[in-house]
């Protein structure tokens, strides 16, 4: 039952797109989310392993659906959601 | 909020504002010389871990200590107690972990994920 | 990888709106301490940095020694990752041996030396094949090694970060660090071309 980040050796996920994109950022969304990551991170409100582990712990669907960014905002939210920052639902329409 | 090593790794991201760090300290000496032959833990811990499921119950042998850190599956549940460990990077051969293949892998493992090879054959 | 495939930008750009929003309220954050640590982000991290390293290795061979027997120590020399509490472990092709880097479990990668990474680094497709089928991986770059050559793949999977150090090309022997350094590609870098 490893996690489904953990897909060293994994088959199916087909050939590579080596486009050699230079740019870092698709989206400014995604410069705002790094930025997020290093603030909070910084303040100590959690560390990398935390991070990560938020990342490993989405479902796996979700996980396969999202964009690299996408990944990093959801486990921002849930590290913050964890820890009394912000409350579910806090940021929904 | 602990963080008793607050430079964590990174993704990909810079450590911006992040302190420099002294080396953790570490109470024991290197286990595994290089050159010793180890085996990883086979087991599946449910909680964060950084040994790949494929380089699990395999045979390699250590490249050489990479430097102490905190084990990162305590410190992923935001713990600033977890224990720091030796990091060996250890060597595969790619026949050992699939079976097949003339290549190697290296893979960076803290101590308590290996174990001396009880019945080294080779 | 576009990040419009799944949720559409203007939504998830709302959401990430709102917690900067919400966070600037509760004085966790500054919208300029944000635009500061993007800058600092950009402005650190660059395939320049990783260029200029493996141009002075090929040009000096005492630098070249140094930096294979302690990365970290030999890229700070030359100001890089100062500051940062990672390792760094440069790994020298050869014609026999050849090197790759990937990170199987997240995109753990040398960001200061190489800038952030390109999309397929950060793939199910390459962070799961490459450790599993190296030489397909690399012909799918369009670099074909001859038979024999002996591969290894790094798994970037603590706090050692990974740098390849290229075979120089043929006839450049009259070039300057600087021409040289502009000779070097970030997928050299990786491991995923050669020169």
């Amino acid at each position: 039952m490893a996690r489904i980040n953990d897909v060293g050796g994994t088959q199916g996920f087909g050939a590579i797109d080596t486009t050699d994109d230079t740019e870092p950022f698709h989206a400014d969304w995604e410069a705002r989310v790094v930025g997020l990551y290093n603030t909070l991170r910084a303040q100590g409100i959690f560390n990398t392993n935390e991070f990560r582990d938020a990342i490993e712990s989405m479902p796996p669907g979700e996980y396969l659906a999202a964009s690299y960014y996408e990944r990093w905002f959801t486990a921002i939210c849930a590290l913050l959601e964890r820890k009394g920052v912000l409350e579910p639902g806090a940021l929904d329409d | 909020m602990t963080d008793a090593h607050p430079a964590a790794p990174d993704m990909a991201a810079p450590d911006l504002a992040a302190p420099d760090p002294a080396a953790p300290e570490m109470a024991a000496p290197d286990r595994f010389p290089p050159g010793t032959r180890v085996r990883t833990y086979r087991h599946d811990p449910p909680h964060h871990t950084r040994l790949p499921r494929y380089a699990r119950g395999k045979r390699g042998v250590v490249v050489e200590p990479e430097g102490p850190e905190e084990l990162a599956d305590i410190s992923a549940r935001g713990r600033g107690d977890a224990p720091v460990e030796q990091i060996y990077a250890v060597r595969f051969e790619a026949r050992d972990l699939w079976g097949e293949g003339d290549h190697h892998v290296v893979l960076d493992l803290w101590e308590s994920y290996l174990e001396e090879d009880p019945d080294d054959e080779r | 990888m576009t990040s419009g495939d799944h949720h559409t930008d203007a939504t998830i750009a709302r959401r990430v709106r709102r917690l900067e929003t919400l966070l600037e309220e509760k004085g966790l954050i500054t919208g300029e301490r944000l635009d500061e640590a993007i800058d600092a982000f950009l402005a650190e991290s660059s395939p320049a940095n990783g260029a200029r390293v493996v141009a002075r290795a090929w040009t000096d061979d005492a630098y070249r020694a140094r930096l294979l027997a302690d990365g970290t120590a030999a890229v700070r020399e030359l100001g890089y990752m100062e500051g940062s509490f990672q390792r760094l472990r440069v790994v020298e092709n050869t014609a026999s041996r050849h090197n790759v880097v990937v990170c199987t479990l997240c995109s753990c990668y040398p960001l200061r030396l190489l800038g952030p990474s390109p999309s397929w680094y950060k793939s199910e497709a390459y962070r799961s094949r490459v450790v599993r089928e190296p030489r397909e991986v690399l012909r799918e770059f369009g670099l074909e090694l001859p038979p024999g050559t002996d591969i290894t793949v790094w798994d970037s999977s603590a706090e050692t970060r990974y740098l390849v150090l290229p075979r120089r090309p043929e006839g450049t022997e009259g070039l300057g660090e600087e021409e040289l350094a502009a000779l070097v590609t970030r997928n050299a870098l990786i491991g995923t071309a050669a020169l």
